[in-house]
């Protein structure tokens, strides 16, 4: 009775080994993916996943029934993101592992061979949310155009101040100047571009009653452009 | 018009350039979207599947509720509150055959013959080991599934214990510590014997299984050494068995040899199991039984037999002896009470109960008789209770399992945890309800959104002739809530507590019963059928379940049959906007659906088809004639063999679903003179595909269908469907799918690109999405080296191919191609296996394809109202592109919304258990490629082409949500333009929004309104602070000019 059990023994050993390649590799624990609790159920596929292996408690993995081929190992993770492999089949024994990125093209293959069983670690988790933007008031004061109002509202409160303490040939150098800025300004807000380019052109040019006749003109000799060209 | 639609995608462009990204808050987690984990229906069929309490020794002993299902998960749920405590998805074609349970360990076979031998923990679902034990294409394919597979615990060791697998029939494996120890395989393969059980004792192990003789069965025993797993000796025992696997249990008390206990002709025989087998049966006399029933209490040596008039027995094996231990009584056959279940259950001494189950017609109550032989000093305890089930509810009890506990000496309380015929697990403390999980809902066969009507005012008050000093009175009463809304106004105004897109969409409080619906429209119902006979509906805003119907079986009732609703075919004949009459006087609309399912008998033959017209709010009958909510769904019989279902929107004139029969005759729902004027006046458009089988090679054809009428006898139109075109396809490819184009309103009939030149969208409404496979059966595809699966886009209406491409079919030869097509824009998802040439790669793509009117832009052939017939049909250009996309995709779909102006996001649901919004923009099919992009077509938001689509974790709707085995996915409008509401369903039910082109048409929740009030406050201060010193100034300066 013993011999044909022997016999049978060895024929179902000889029918595991004329399958294909079990490919067996593990997951290494990193800061990144401490343990099996905070992989969660993960599973390791070949291409499509119509062969793949299921991540054990120990971090290992193995797929049954691989048949010779080239390979793309990819790990099945919810929260981590894991480095693709290429992954070539020779025969029944050997197999060759290759980094492998998406997208590229696997022809040519890499040269640099991974060592077999396949080591794998997670490379990354998965941040799904955007913090919230938080009220900040120092935030808020400090941005820029916080800045300029704050200044600007410095400014109107302060320059009469500063006028009053300058001696009197400056403050009229100062009047004449505030008094183009207006005027440019006028000419800015009338769209006036003919005043406004005169007036950068003639810096010397300082009547103070000039603006208003200016801008009459400018606006005007703009209009009968205008009707001219229709 | 050309310059409405510039302006609107001028104005569109400016929304979108200010905020292009999408993302979810943390905080918003569990408020805009829910997710419910599922595990499926309870196989319940045999004691290898079926739900068991198992008890975890440990610190704290815990229970947890295991059992395989239906949809092909592993799961645990807690007793306690129902919540799911772990769950092992397993792979399709890895089937679950049977699972075992010892200490902390739960362990499973799968696959055909149980190739897949995995061990978990019971308490957390911690894979320990996963190992193939043969080949799955070596696999037994037996039925049923469990047939040919066992798991026998051995001794443990460093706390797991061995195992003895029996799998295929007739191999036995010992597994120590994940390591094969031994294996041993009868001689004849299992072509004469196939084993069906394990024993393992410490001096052999039992292999017993049924050898198929002349008519009957007989048993044959094996005895293996554990050791070496060599034949100590092998019999058969001289048996006739008749029914198989049911006719025979296995006691393996620890205390004694294992017995085999069968029934033969009317009798009770039994044979203990000696390592030499060398026992004689003995049948003991007058025990006539024609049945047993296996308890799962073999290892406590008791099991149930049943006499022939119907009477339950509980047998007990005592130092050789079989005895009757307890006679169930009153449990003969009878009108009045179904037929008994029985099940065995443990308390925390591990002491057995047996228990008894049947349903009474008369009182409407299940009853529970459980019986314990040890307890009331040593002579036995029978206690029992009774529980108001609701079958209309709930249908029948399809299985139960439960465990007890003995708190005082004469005192047996029990937890009952019941799987109902409509796929609900439920489960009964004594005779109160602890909590019901509806895992029928993993099983959803159609869904419908309904749009929920506005809460309605307090408009009835108001009467139609109101005095003065009734009105008055009316005023002065509302007068009183003033104060209130004055306050509630304040604090709104201070705090700016409005409702956002990301709010919770709770409905505003209701008084009557009705659901209403939210601001935003947030809030709407999701209608879903099941394919257990249930209709449920489901509100969108908590996953809540508000009302469910049983699906009755119509005119012929039939023990065991049940509706299963046919996929997809369910519709809404009435929104809320359908309004009878005047709207101001009627309200809004009530919308109802309608439903066809198909009568499949217990012997899985389908019989007839049924419609269901029911009220979306609460499930209420909907038809005339049958007004009410209670009872069963009932339908009318609709046509005997069902080609297909269509739904006829007629816009404002009314909603017509139409069925076609078997015979291509065309049946109308609702059939009235109106609905079949209205039929015919559209008959001319209405053209539909149809996939038919050919007769010659067992291929499936696509016929297009267009509707003929003709006057009938009784003067009244009939309508039949002719085949008006038949697609030619290549040979050895055969038809797949049928995927509709996606409707919905279409905002802009064109583009209008950088240099103010427009491409007009070739806009057939008319299109469908066509998909083929290599035939299996047709030798041209064995053939061919490498047969591909084909993608078309055919026009209904002529049967002219618009578009098409050939795929690569996956190594396994199948084609697994989803695709979703809407508007002008196709999308679709494959696995391109061709990598050997260079620059080429193995991985999965995503092709997005555009089509336009003419050869280039500005061409116009007015597709959307052209006919089908004109030549000017095929007259397109089509943009694509191709891209790699890293996961494999189980769903595909497109956001919907209101106006269709809101760019559209692609949905999909990729193999890594998460819903990704895929952006527009990313796959826009006229992305520069190999250059930057030029300034008009940045102005176009056109991005330069990469061949990678981005893995952007933020664009994962489903976040940290792992929703199952989603199959597929529906999108609904919201009442804001800019959101669209997306539920997935599979295994997991999940529902959240999305806004693609961000929340702009409502105020941003980031937008500050603090710093808005800060800046007014302050600026309102610096004015206080300013005005006087500028009067004080102004003051001075008229003194001294």
């Amino acid at each position: 009775m013993a011999r044909p059990t022997v016999l049978f023994l060895l024929y179902s050993s000889l029918f595991v080994l004329t399958q294909a390649f079990e490919l067996n590799g593990k997951i290494s624990w990193n800061d990144v993916c401490p343990g099996y609790k905070q992989l969660g159920p993960a599973r390791v596929i070949l291409d499509t996943g119509e062969m793949s292996g299921s991540v054990m408690k120990d971090g290992s993995f193995s797929i049954p029934n691989v048949s010779a081929g080239t390979y793309v190992l990819s790990v099945l993770s919810h929260d981590h993101w894991f480095d693709q492999l290429r992954v070539d089949v020779q025969d029944e024994t050997t197999a060759e592992v290759r980094t492998y990125v998406a997208g590229t093209p696997l022809n040519p293959p890499s040269s640099f061979l991974l060592p077999y069983p396949v080591a794998l670690e997670a490379k990354g988790k998965y941040n799904y949310f955007v913090p919230p933007e938080s009220f900040n008031l120092m935030g808020m004061l400090g941005s820029p155009m916080m800045l300029i109002m704050i200044f600007g509202g410095a400014m109107v409160l302060g320059l009469p101040y500063l006028m009053k303490n300058m001696d009197p040939e400056s403050l009229a150098e100062f009047k004449e100047q505030q008094a183009k800025m207006s005027q440019m300004q006028n000419a800015m807000t009338s769209g006036d571009f003919k005043g406004l380019s005169a007036l950068m052109a003639a810096p010397e040019d300082n009547r103070p009653a000039q603006p208003v006749s200016n801008k009459a003109q400018g606006s005007g000799k703009n209009r009968g452009n205008k009707s001219r060209k229709h | 018009m050309f310059g409405t639609i510039r302006g609107l995608s001028l104005a569109l462009f400016l929304l979108f350039s200010a905020t292009c990204s999408f993302a979810l808050h943390e905080s918003d987690v569990g408020v805009v979207d829910w997710h419910k984990r599922l595990i499926g229906v309870p196989s319940a069929g045999s004691l290898a599947t079926s739900p068991v309490f198992h008890r975890i020794p440990g610190r704290n002993t815990q229970s947890v509720v295991i059992t395989a299902t239906e949809s092909n998960v592993l799961g645990a749920v807690s007793p306690v509150n129902g919540s799911l405590v772990w769950r092992h998805v397993f792979q399709p074609e890895d089937r679950i055959s049977r699972f075992n349970k010892r200490g902390s360990v739960v362990t499973s076979l799968s696959g055909p013959g149980g190739a897949n031998l995995r061990t978990f923990d019971a308490l957390t679902g911690d894979l320990l080991l996963e190992k193939q034990l043969h080949s799955p294409q070596v696999g037994l394919l037996s039925e049923p599934h469990h047939l040919g597979t066992y798991i026998s615990f051995g001794n443990e060791t460093k706390g797991s214990p061995e195992l003895f697998v029996l799998t295929n029939g007739h191999t036995v494996q010992h597994i120590v510590g994940g390591k094969i120890k031994w294996s041993w395989t009868s001689e004849d393969q299992g072509s004469l014997v196939t084993y069906s059980n394990l024993v393992a004792t410490s001096q052999s192990i039992f292999a017993i299984g049924l050898a198929k003789s002349f008519a009957s069965y007989t048993l044959h025993v094996t005895a293996l050494s554990p050791a070496t797993g060599e034949i100590i000796s092998a019999s058969h025992i001289s048996s006739s068995i008749s029914n198989g696997l049911t006719d025979f249990v296995v006691l393996d008390q620890s205390a004694s040899q294992p017995h085999i206990v069968w029934v033969e002709d009317n009798t009770l025989k039994f044979i203990e199991l000696t390592p030499a087998l060398n026992a004689k049966p003995s049948y003991p006399k007058d025990k006539l039984f024609s049945k047993i029933v296996d308890l799962g209490l073999g290892s406590r040596g008791l099991f149930v037999a049943i006499k022939e008039d119907g009477t339950g027995h509980i047998m007990g094996l005592n130092s050789g002896f079989m005895e009757s231990i307890k006679e169930f009584e009153s449990s003969g056959h009878s009108d009045r009470n179904t037929e008994s279940m029985y099940a065995g259950g443990l308390d925390k001494n591990e002491t057995p109960y047996i228990a008894r189950v049947y349903w009474s017609h008369t009182l409407r109550l299940v009853s529970v008789e459980l019986y314990s032989p040890y307890h009331g000093d040593g002579k036995g305890l029978l206690t029992g209770f009774s529980f108001a089930f609701d079958t209309f509810q709930h249908g029948v009890v399809s299985h139960f399992t439960f465990d007890a506990a003995n708190p005082q000496p004469y005192q047996v309380l029990a937890r009952v945890c019941l799987t109902t015929s409509t796929g609900s697990i439920q489960l009964w403390q004594q005779d109160s309800l602890q909590w019901v999980r509806e895992e029928s809902l993993a099983n959803i066969n159609a869904v419908q959104f309904v749009e929920l009507p506005e809460k309605l005012s307090d408009s009835s008050e108001r009467g139609e002739r109101e005095g003065f000093s009734s009105r008055l009175g009316r005023q002065l009463r509302d007068a009183k809530d003033f104060p209130q809304y004055l306050m509630r106004f304040i604090k709104r105004f201070a705090t700016g507590s409005y409702e956002s897109a990301s709010s919770a969409a709770a409905a505003h409080t209701t008084t009557s019963g009705v659901p209403s619906r939210d601001t935003f429209g947030f809030r709407q119902l999701i209608v879903a059928a099941t394919s257990h006979g249930k209709v449920y509906g489901i509100d969108s805003s908590n996953g809540n379940i508000l009302w469910s119907r049983i699906l009755g079986l119509g005119s012929v009732v039939e023990d065991g049959a049940h509706v299963v609703p046919i996929e997809n075919k369910m519709f809404t004949v009435k929104t809320v906007g359908d309004v009878n009459g005047d709207a101001e006087t009627a309200g809004p609309g009530v919308p109802e659906l309608v439903l066809i399912g198909k009568r499949v008998l217990k012997s899985g033959a389908t019989t007839g088809n049924l419609l269901y017209h029911f009220n979306a709010l609460t499930g209420a009958d909907a038809t005339t004639s049958r007004k009410s909510n209670v009872g069963l769904l009932q339908g009318a019989d609709v046509a005997d063999s069902l080609v297909d279902a269509y739904l006829l929107n007629a816009e404002d004139k009314g909603k017509v679903v139409v069925i076609l029969d078997g015979d291509m005759k065309v049946h109308l729902y609702p059939d009235t003179p109106s609905t079949r004027s209205l039929f015919s006046s559209y008959t001319s458009s209405f053209a539909v595909p149809v996939r038919l089988p050919e007769a010659a090679h067992g291929q499936y054809r696509v016929v297009g269908h267009q509707i003929a009428s003709s006057t009938g006898v009784s003067k009244k139109p009939e309508f039949s469907a002719y085949p008006a075109w038949t697609l030619s396809l290549p040979e050895g490819e055969d038809i797949q799918s049928i995927i509709p184009a996606t409707h919905g309103p279409v905002a802009s009939i064109g583009k209008v690109l950088g240099n103010r030149t427009t491409l007009y969208k070739y806009l057939n409404e008319r299109m469908f999405v066509l998909l083929t496979e290599p035939h299996s059966r047709s030798s041209a595809a064995t053939s061919l080296s490498k047969a591909g699966c084909g993608l078309y886009l055919v026009d209904s209406v002529k049967g002219s191919v618009i578009y098409k491409t050939k795929l690569p079919a996956s190594p396994g030869g199948s084609c697994n191609v989803k695709a979703v097509l809407t508007e002008n824009w196709l999308v679709y998802h494959y696995f391109d296996d061709d990598y050997r040439g260079t620059g080429q790669s193995k991985g999965y793509r995503i092709v997005s394809v555009e089509l336009y009117e003419g050869k280039q832009p500005d061409d116009k052939i007015r597709s959307s109202d052209m006919t089908s017939y004109s030549d000017k049909n095929l007259d397109i250009t089509a943009h694509a592109q191709s891209f790699v996309y890293l996961h494999g995709v189980t769903a595909i779909a497109t956001t919907s919304t209101k106006f269709g102006i809101t760019s559209k996001d692609v949905i999909v649901a990729n193999t890594n258990n998460k819903i990704h919004s895929l952006s527009r923009r990313f796959l826009n099919p006229r992305r520069p490629v190999g250059r930057k992009p030029t300034t008009e077509e940045a102005e176009e938001q056109l991005i330069q082409y990469d061949s990678l689509l981005p893995d952007d974790p933020r664009r994962v709707i489903s976040h940290r949500y792992e929703v199952a085995n989603t199959r597929q996915i529906v999108t609904s409008p919201a009442l804001l333009e800019s959101t669209s509401l997306v539920f997935a369903y599979g295994l997991d039910l999940f529902l959240t929004r999305v806004a693609p082109s961000s929340t702009f048409d409502v105020l941003n929740e980031n937008f500050n309104k603090m710093q808005l009030v800060l800046t007014v406050s302050a600026l309102a201060v610096a004015i206080l602070i300013t005005k006087p010193m500028v009067q004080r100034k102004k003051l001075k300066e008229k003194w001294y000019q």
